[in-house]
């Protein structure tokens, strides 16, 4: 019935010179005599034995070109032309997020983000979303812990109007009362959902765990409490504190000239007006403690598992070697906990460790996921990789490996505009030297097997992890204690409460032996 | 047969396409051709980063799987990475890391898709690779064994252990009697448990050899060059000896509404309305897509206003095709805001799509879907992984790469008459399943707190 009715295609033309066609021609009818044995039977019997193919010469890669400007009212402005596809995308980060929200209203950033373009003084919700939509582009608004947003993308003849649009969002918000009410209700909906989901869970008491009180340790969406205090001044007094030019950073980014963009930006965001902002540091997040709590879901077939600790801001010396020490530990180029647990052993799908390094702290964070009766193995596994790459020189082909990932990777960072502007807008919001997008290879390779044993001493604490366990507690608990987690604790997830310093549960419940 | 006259259509409608309001993407430039064992290849030249895509797409997905066997096309996928001749278990991956490269795999109801970005100087080793793993996969016991616990490591995690995670293979399921696209890709535990090395085997020798692929690359390379490589190392691997089977049962038609209420551990009610529709490149498809879009693209469009803006009766609400390579389904899914009820929206649901049945699409409607599809067509192509994907897809899908471009002119060409003409052949009662999935009660989960 579904007989392929393809038949083999011809020597195509397609938009290429005739010259070429015929040198390619030739190519085509020469590989019928290569694969002479066409006929033979598929054996790897008959498949050559042999070493890969070395690599042709490599090309130079520079970081491609770039503007940033800064406008009288302290506007940071970056323009990356790109002029492949028709498009403009435009991108505004104010940077104050769910850090900044006030004590007692966590989510005020998330929900402000959420109701920004649900109205200004001068369009409505419907009318914000039929203006984007008829033209066929897409507006989004969102925060972080460390910002808010809004971009969008638009085809290049709509560019004026989306800046009008954009600038409209994020100046003349007005928050209209059921506006706040309808996305309020959205959030407390969508706990319901995110509440039942292990791994939503895991992150949320793990930061929890690792930020004690520090503005980073709750979740960026707020809790079903904290949304529900929010009122209608929260979200204004959050805008008129935060959104101010000497505050945020825009990228245009596209199928636009940088001069017509710059322009653009000064009509639109000209004459915003520059205020001071609050110069409050937060709280010193507490030193690493160890802390292991289980998460009782009992209908869960799997455990989410989350072990790590307080680690080093963005800004920081040591940034680059330790991002390495974990690439080796869990990252792209040479991942220890995928081998032992994935490769070696079947326990997961996937297993990682990453660097979280915000703008006043950071932290190390491995993750996995395993069946239920599997999650005592899995995590003692976890754990000693903490402990080996803490007490071993690593490999120098590992940390080659890692090395050779990071630089070898460089151009397929710079392929899309998008890509290009991220990396532009993570040197200016982290205020970093713009040189460091020139040096990135240099500043990856001058690291050493010393280098990585150094800051592992330093950095890592497998005696203080902080490990979350988000899963069936019945199928696992009993086995900690043997496997060297004498003390833990164990929380029903309806119990869960992150404002409580026993989490909602009842504290230590065990003391079987010490690890 | 049908696709034939598909691409005739297409044809005439290019032939006659009027004025297009919506901005027009630039027209690929690629070069095709079928090596003489019956690989396909297309290559692109682009030149702007010094890197190059590879995307080989084996014709054989979850639709072809043997009854009893489901799951077994995606955790084939994972096998190819387990070693071959020249190269060790795993090391295809290692090694294009160790070169800054990424790789990975995808399987869908329809295909298998091989992919890895690296910088251009090493398009040789990742041809190399991927010949080897077509011309002397190996597979043991134990290697197998360790991989199908991944596979089900992979299934907990994706559908059992998700809210909400099991509702496309209920929808799936209850909407299809015969037809493969009944069982999900990822397959059942029994059925992963009960696969064997003799499967891997079978299934190498029928649907992994060169007819059955298409290579797509793209990058930053002079077409003569690429074509060399391919041709020495993906040239060589032999003709498979017997053609590859095609046969798959056919749905028959829905003659009836069905109507289905189940519970699960969902943590909201959902409410499912499903449509039998056509298949990817049918004339049917291009305005059912169009619907697509007025139903659901941005905040404006008809079902985001109505469930979830106006009547507040969703968290989330959503109605579009699927349309893919047989005929699949148009389906519309709420899920329901706590203190609303199932039936209400059931009832707002329909009452959307009968809408399109009822009363043609506006204009300014219709012209902001089609600039939505521009967009769409924009901005999915900025890299050279989407661009492979967009022609790959229409060689393999469409047996005809050339509607990578020429589907542009025929969505520019939908009229409001040809929406309401496809609304009114499959948004019928008797073609439609209602699906109310209601929350089961889950032992120690309570999902009103948690703060």
């Amino acid at each position: 019935m579904f007989e392929s009715d393809r038949s083999p295609p011809s020597v195509t033309p397609v938009g290429l010179h005739a010259r070429r066609l015929i040198a390619l021609a030739a190519l085509v009818a020469a590989q019928v005599f290569a694969s002479g044995s066409a006929w033979a039977q598929r054996t790897a019997a008959d498949w050559p034995t042999e070493q890969p193919p070395r690599a042709l010469p490599a090309p130079e890669v520079d970081f491609p070109d770039y503007e940033v400007r800064t406008l009288s009212n302290g506007l940071q402005v970056m323009v990356v032309p790109h002029h492949e596809q028709p498009a403009v995308s435009v991108r505004l980060l104010i940077k104050a997020g769910a850090a900044q929200d006030p004590r007692g209203k966590g989510g005020v950033a998330r929900l402000l983000a959420a109701v920004m373009d649900q109205g200004t003084t001068t369009r409505s919700a419907p009318e914000i979303a039929t203006a984007i939509d008829s033209i066929g582009g897409g507006l989004g608004t969102g925060a972080a812990s460390d910002l808010t947003f809004v971009s969008a993308v638009v085809m290049k003849d709509s560019f004026d109007l989306v800046m009008d649009l954009l600038s409209d969002v994020v100046r003349n918000p007005v928050f209209a009362a059921d506006e706040v009410e309808r996305q309020r209700q959205q959030t407390l909906s969508g706990f319901q959902v995110s509440l039942n989901d292990p791994e939503y869970i895991a992150e949320i008491v793990f930061d929890r765990l690792v930020y004690g009180f520090h503005p980073y340790s709750l979740p960026e969406s707020g809790t079903p409490a904290s949304v529900a205090a929010i009122a209608r001044d929260d979200l204004q007094r959050f805008h008129a504190t935060y959104f101010v030019p000497n505050n945020a950073i825009v990228a245009v980014v596209g199928d636009v000239p940088a001069e017509e963009a710059f322009s653009a930006v000064e009509r639109v965001f000209g004459d915003w007006a520059a205020r001071d902002l609050p110069t409050t540091e937060p709280a010193r997040p507490p030193e690493p403690t160890r802390r292991l709590v289980v998460i009782d879901k009992p209908d869960a077939v799997q455990t989410e598992i989350r072990a790590g600790h307080l680690a080093i801001p963005r800004r920081h010396p040591d940034y680059m070697a330790l991002t390495l020490a974990v690439n080796i530990l869990g990252g792209e180029g040479s991942n220890r906990l995928h081998r032992v647990l994935r490769t070696e052993r079947a326990l997961t799908y996937g297993a990682s460790a990453d660097m979280v390094a915000l703008r006043s702290s950071g932290d190390i964070e491995a993750e996995t996921d395993t069946r239920s009766e599997a999650s005592t193995e899995v995590l003692r596994l976890l754990v000693d990789e903490f402990w080996a790459i803490r007490r071993n020189r690593v490999n120098p082909r590992e940390l080659s490996d890692a090395q050779a990932y990071l630089t070898g990777h460089f151009p397929l960072t710079i392929e899309t505009p998008t890509a290009i502007a991220q990396q532009i807008l993570n040197v200016l919001f982290y205020e970093l030297d713009l040189a460091e997008l020139d040096t990135f290879r240099q500043r990856v390779d001058a690291v050493s097997v010393d280098d990585i044993q150094r800051v592992a001493r330093e950095y890592l604490k497998p005696d203080r992890l902080s490990i979350v366990l988000v899963g069936d507690a019945r199928s696992f608990a009993d086995q900690l204690p043997g496997l060297g987690f004498g003390e833990f604790e164990v929380i029903p997830l309806a119990d869960l409460d992150l404002a409580d310093v026993n989490l909602g549960g009842r504290g230590v419940q065990r003391s079987v032996q010490p690890d | 047969m049908v696709r034939a006259w598909a691409g005739l259509l297409m044809a005439v409608v290019v032939a006659s396409a009027g004025v297009h309001a919506a901005t027009r993407p630039p027209k690929f430039e690629y070069f095709i051709t079928t090596l003489s064992n019956g690989l396909t290849v297309i290559l692109s030249e682009d030149h702007s980063t010094p890197i190059a895509h590879v995307e080989l797409w084996y014709h054989v997905g979850s639709k072809n799987e043997r009854p009893g066997r489901t799951g077994f096309a995606h955790l084939f996928e994972h096998l190819m990475f387990k070693g071959s001749k020249n190269a060790r278990p795993d090391q295809h991956t290692s090694v294009i890391a160790s070169v800054g490269g990424l790789s990975n795999a995808y399987t869908t109801e329809d295909m298998t898709v091989f992919w890895e970005t690296v910088p251009t100087q090493y398009l040789p080793l990742v041809l190399w690779l991927e010949a080897d793993r077509m011309a002397s996969l190996r597979i043991d016991e134990a290697t197998f064994a360790n991989e199908r616990d991944v596979v089900k490591e992979e299934r907990r995690m994706r559908v059992e252990n998700q809210p909400f995670g099991r509702l496309s293979e209920i929808i799936y399921d209850q909407a299809y009697s015969v037809h493969p696209y009944k069982h999900p890709t990822i397959g059942f535990m029994a059925d992963l448990e009960a696969a064997s090395v003799a499967d891997v085997r079978a299934f190498y020798e029928t649907y992994y050899v060169p007819e059955n692929a298409v290579l797509t690359v793209i990058g930053d390379f002079d077409i003569e060059e690429a074509l060399g490589l391919v041709t020495q190392y993906l040239g060589r691997v032999p003709k498979a000896t017997r053609p590859v089977p095609r046969e798959i049962d056919a749905e028959p038609p829905q003659t009836e509404e069905r109507r289905v209420v189940l519970t699960e551990p969902f943590p909201l009610p959902v409410v499912v309305v499903a449509y039998h529709i056509t298949y990817d490149g049918h004339p049917d498809s291009y305005p059912l897509h169009i619907a697509s879009k007025i139903l659901s693209d941005g905040q404006s469009s008809r079902v985001y206003q109505r469930l979830v803006y106006e009547d507040r009766l969703a968290l989330a609400a959503f109605g579009g095709g699927n349309i893919i390579e047989d005929p699949n389904l148009f389906f519309a899914v709420a899920i329901v805001q706590p203190g609303r009820t199932p039936a209400e929206a059931e009832r707002a649901l329909i009452a959307e799509l009968d809408r399109l049945i009822d009363e043609p699409v506006s204009e300014a409607e219709l012209r902001q879907a089609k600039n939505q599809f521009a967009r769409d067509y924009i901005v999915g192509r900025e890299s050279n992984q989407q661009k492979a994907s967009q022609l790959a897809h229409a060689a393999v899908i469409h047996a005809d790469v050339t509607t990578a471009d020429g589907e542009f002119d025929i969505f520019m060409g939908i009229s409001s008459d040809d929406v309401q003409r496809v609304a009114r052949t499959y948004f019928r009662p008797e073609n439609r399943l209602v699906l109310t999935i209601l929350p089961a009660a889950t032992r120690g989960t309570r999902s009103d707190r948690g703060q």
